[in-house]
C-alpha cells in the first residue's frame, strides 16, 4: 500500500502571480479583506453583494463556480472569465467566491499564495466567536511545553553501544542463528495474550534499551523496598532472559503471577473476553510500570509530563476540538494518551450505492489503516441527544467534534477495535474483516497542525507550530495478530528485526516472509519513529551466522 | 458579441381549480433558496453527508489517480472537475438525494405565499 503523499509541498508561485504582486502589492488583498465573510462552519466566502444574487457579467449565470476579479470586482463564470482577461489588461487574478481560493486566468488554473492565505486565515480567525481566544488556541507557539521536556535521546540512552557490550559479554555458547533477543515464551494456559504483548514491549526500542542499559537495577530496587521485587524487576528479568542468548523457551513466571494478581484486583466486573484481551493487558502493564516508577520517584505527575519509561516511550497528546454548529465557537482540550484505539473503516459507500458499481481498482472495499486514521480524525457531528453547552450562544447546541494528534509519541501503538458490542442483543461480536496496513507510516495528515490547517480551506499558509515532518515518519516493528473467535482465539506477535520478520507464537519462533505479516489479521500495530528504528537496526553487532532458513520452519531453540 | 436572451418569464397562473397557487419555476425556487440563505445551509448538509458516506474520499482517490497518470504539472482544477463530475453525480447515494429533496420541499412549504 503506497503511503499517502501528505507533505505539503508548496507549489511554486506562478510567474503571473509574482508579476501581479510586484505591480499591485497587497492593495487588492487588503480590499478583499472587507468582502470576506466567514460562515459558522469555518468557510470563508467572498460576499460583497448582500442584496443581489451574484451573477456572471456575461451570461447572468448564478449557479456553479463564480470568480471575482481582484482588480475590478466584476464577476465571471468559468466559461467567460477569459473574455474578461482578454478585454482588460492586468485583470489576471480572480478569487473563487465560494472557496476563497485564487485563480489565475492566464494559467487557467488555481494558484496559491501564502500572503493571500494569511489574509484569509487571519480574517477567519478574527471572525470566529471568541476571536482572540481562539487565535491563541490555533496558533499556539510550540514552546509551551515541549521546551520543558528533556530531549529523550539523552535521557534514555538510546544508543546501543553500551548494551552491546553488556550483551556480547554474556553467554556466547548459543549459536545465534537468529538475532539476539528472540526467544519463545511458554504458554501456561491461555496466556498467549500476555506473551504476545511481552514480545512487542520488550522489542520496542526505548524499552529494550532501557532494560539492556540496566536502567532499572534490581539489586538497588530490592534494597529500597526490602527484598521485594517489583514489576519492573520482573520485566528486567525477562529482558535479560530474552537477550542472554539461550534459545530454549522461557517461562516468565514471576511476571505472570504479578500481572495476574494485578488484573484480578482491577477487573472485578470485566467480561471473560476482556480479561484475556491483549490490549487491556498492554494498558495494565503500562499502568503498572507507571505506578511503580512514580512510587520510586515520589512524584504524582500526570501522564503528560511523566518521565517513567512507559510514558516516555508511549505517551502522546491528543487534541479535541468541539465546535458549535450554530455559531462556530470552538473549544479545544488536550488529553494525554498511550495508544490510539481505532474503529474500523468498513466502507459504506459501495453498499449504499444503488446506481453504478465502483470499479474494483479503486479499492473502496478494503479496510486500510489510513482509512481508520481518517475516520479517527474526521469531524463528527454529535447526535442531537448529545447537545453541548456553547459558551458563545449560552445554550445547548448541536456540535461537531474532531480529534487530532498534537504530539506524537516515540512508540506509536495503534489498537484496532475488532469487537462489536450489540446493545440490542447484548452480545459481543468479533470483526474479522481484513485490514491493510503499511510498514512505513507517515502520521503528518493526522497531526493537529494538518487538521487545524484544513479547517481554513485549501491553504498553504504555515502555522506557527508546524513541526518539521521528520518526526512524523514511523516504521513498524511489531504486529500482534489475532485469529479465531472472540472467546477461543489465539494471539501471535510478528517482530521485525533488521528487515526480517519473525513470528513469535508462544514458544515457537520462526522466520516468516513479509507477505505473511501483511496478510495477518492485525489487532495491535506498533510503530516507532523512523530515526529510532534506523538507529536500532544499524549499529548492533548481531550478525546472523546461519544462512536464511525456510520460512515456516519452527525452531524452539537452535541446534 | 450580443448577450444571450434572458431566461423566460415564469408561466402564467393555471386556471385549474385544484391548483390554488402556481408552481414556482426552477429559477424562482433557486432564487428563493439563495436569498434566504437556505442554499448555503443545504450545501453544508450535503457536504456533511457526502463526507460521512465516503463519497469525498472516493472523489479524492479519483483525482489522485488522474493526476498521477497525467503528471502533477499537467493538470488543472477544471480538468479534474470535468473528469470526476460524471462519476461523481452517478455515485451519490440515494439516501443523500432523498434527504436533500425532503429539506427543499420542507423549505418551499414553509415559504409558500
Amino acid at each position: 500500500m503506497c503511503a499517502r503523499n501528505s507533505i505539503y509541498t508548496n507549489p511554486k508561485p506562478f510567474k503571473h502571480l509574482a508579476d501581479y504582486k510586484l505591480r499591485h502589492g497587497f492593495n487588492t488583498y487588503d480590499s478583499i479583506r472587507n468582502c470576506l465573510k466567514t460562515t459558522p462552519n469555518g468557510r470563508t466566502r467572498v460576499a460583497k453583494h448582500t442584496t443581489k444574487i451574484p451573477r456572471c457579467s456575461f451570461c447572468d449565470r448564478y449557479q456553479g463556480r463564480l470568480y471575482f476579479c481582484l482588480m475590478c470586482s466584476s464577476l465571471w463564470c468559468p466559461s467567460h472569465i477569459l473574455l474578461h482577461t482578454q478585454s482588460e489588461k492586468g485583470h489576471e487574478v480572480a478569487i473563487d467566491m465560494d472557496r476563497s481560493e485564487l485563480y489565475c486566468c492566464l494559467c487557467c488554473d488555481q494558484v496559491y499564495d501564502p500572503d493571500f492565505d494569511k489574509v484569509v486565515v487571519c480574517n477567519q480567525v478574527k471572525d470566529l466567536p471568541g476571536g482572540s481566544k481562539s487565535k491563541t488556541n490555533s496558533f499556539e507557539a510550540s514552546g509551551e511545553r515541549s521546551s520543558k521536556r528533556k530531549r529523550l535521546d539523552s535521557g534514555i540512552g538510546l544508543d546501543l553501544k553500551k548494551s552491546e557490550l553488556l550483551v556480547s559479554m554474556r553467554d556466547r555458547r548459543a549459536k545465534s542463528c537468529y538475532p539476539l533477543g528472540l526467544r519463545g515464551l511458554n504458554n501456561l494456559g491461555s496466556t498467549c495474550f500476555m506473551n504476545s504483548v511481552l514480545q512487542a514491549l520488550l522489542h520496542a526500542p526505548p524499552l529494550r534499551n532501557y532494560f539492556l542499559n540496566d536502567r532499572h537495577n534490581s539489586v538497588q530496587c530490592r534494597k529500597r523496598s526490602g527484598e521485594k521485587l517489583c514489576l519492573l524487576c520482573d520485566i528486567d528479568a525477562i529482558s535479560s532472559a530474552m537477550f542472554c542468548g539461550d534459545r530454549t523457551p522461557y517461562t516468565p513466571a514471576h511476571f505472570l503471577y504479578r500481572m495476574d494478581h494485578a488484573l484480578l484486583m482491577h477487573s472485578s466486573n470485566l467480561a471473560s473476553y476482556e480479561e484475556q484481551d491483549a490490549h487491556e493487558f498492554f494498558i495494565s502493564v503500562l499502568d503498572g510500570i507507571h505506578e511503580k516508577e512514580s512510587k520510586i520517584r515520589n512524584s504524582g505527575k500526570d501522564d503528560g509530563d511523566c518521565q517513567c519509561i512507559a510514558h516516555r516511550a508511549f505517551s502522546g497528546l491528543l487534541r479535541s476540538d468541539v465546535t458549535c454548529i450554530s455559531c462556530g465557537f470552538t473549544s479545544t482540550t488536550y488529553d494525554p494518551c498511550v495508544d490510539i484505539s481505532l474503529n474500523m473503516d468498513t466502507s459504506n459507500l459501495s453498499s449504499s450505492n444503488a446506481n453504478k458499481p465502483i470499479k474494483p481498482d479503486e479499492k473502496t472495499s478494503v479496510s486500510t489503516l489510513s482509512g481508520c486514521l481518517n475516520l479517527f480524525t474526521r469531524a463528527e457531528r454529535l447526535g442531537s441527544d448529545q447537545k453541548l453547552h456553547c459558551q458563545n450562544c449560552q445554550e445547548l447546541r448541536d456540535s461537531s467534534k474532531q480529534l487530532s494528534i498534537r504530539r506524537l509519541p516515540l512508540v506509536l501503538c495503534l489498537h484496532i477495535k475488532r469487537v462489536e458490542h450489540s446493545l440490542v442483543r447484548k452480545i459481543s461480536r468479533k470483526i474479522n474483516q481484513y485490514m491493510q496496513f503499511p510498514f512505513s507510516l507517515d502520521m503528518t495528515p493526522y497531526l493537529s497542525s494538518s487538521i487545524v490547517r484544513s479547517k481554513f480551506g485549501n491553504r498553504i499558509f504555515t502555522f506557527e507550530y508546524d513541526n518539521s515532518n521528520s518526526s512524523a515518519a514511523y516504521e513498524i516493528f511489531a504486529v500482534i495478530a489475532h485469529s479465531g473467535m472472540l472467546e477461543s482465539g489465539h494471539y501471535v506477535t510478528y517482530l521485525r528485526l533488521k528487515n526480517q520478520w519473525y513470528k513469535c507464537d508462544d514458544a515457537w519462533i520462526s522466520e516468516v516472509d513479509e507477505g505473511i505479516v501483511r496478510a495477518s489479521q492485525c489487532y495491535m500495530l506498533f510503530y516507532v519513529q523512523k530515526l529510532l528504528y534506523n538507529k536500532a537496526n544499524e549499529d548492533s553487532s548481531f550478525v546472523r551466522i546461519s544462512p536464511r532458513r525456510d520460512p515456516f520452519e519452527s525452531t524452539a531453540g537452535c541446534s | 458579441m450580443s448577450r444571450p436572451p434572458p431566461p423566460p418569464p415564469p408561466p402564467p397562473p393555471t386556471t385549474n381549480k385544484d391548483q390554488q397557487r402556481q408552481n414556482p419555476s426552477l429559477q424562482e425556487i433557486n432564487i428563493k433558496l439563495i436569498q434566504s440563505g437556505e442554499k448555503e445551509r443545504l450545501k453544508e448538509l450535503l457536504r456533511e453527508r457526502l463526507l460521512e458516506c465516503g463519497w469525498i474520499d472516493e472523489m479524492k482517490a479519483l483525482c489522485r489517480a488522474f493526476t498521477r497518470k497525467k503528471g502533477r504539472n499537467n493538470v488543472t482544477v477544471d480538468d479534474l472537475v470535468h473528469v470526476i463530475s460524471p462519476k461523481g453525480r452517478a455515485s451519490i447515494p440515494d439516501s443523500v438525494k432523498a434527504k436533500l429533496l425532503q429539506r427543499i420541499r420542507a423549505f418551499l412549504a414553509s415559504t409558500a405565499d
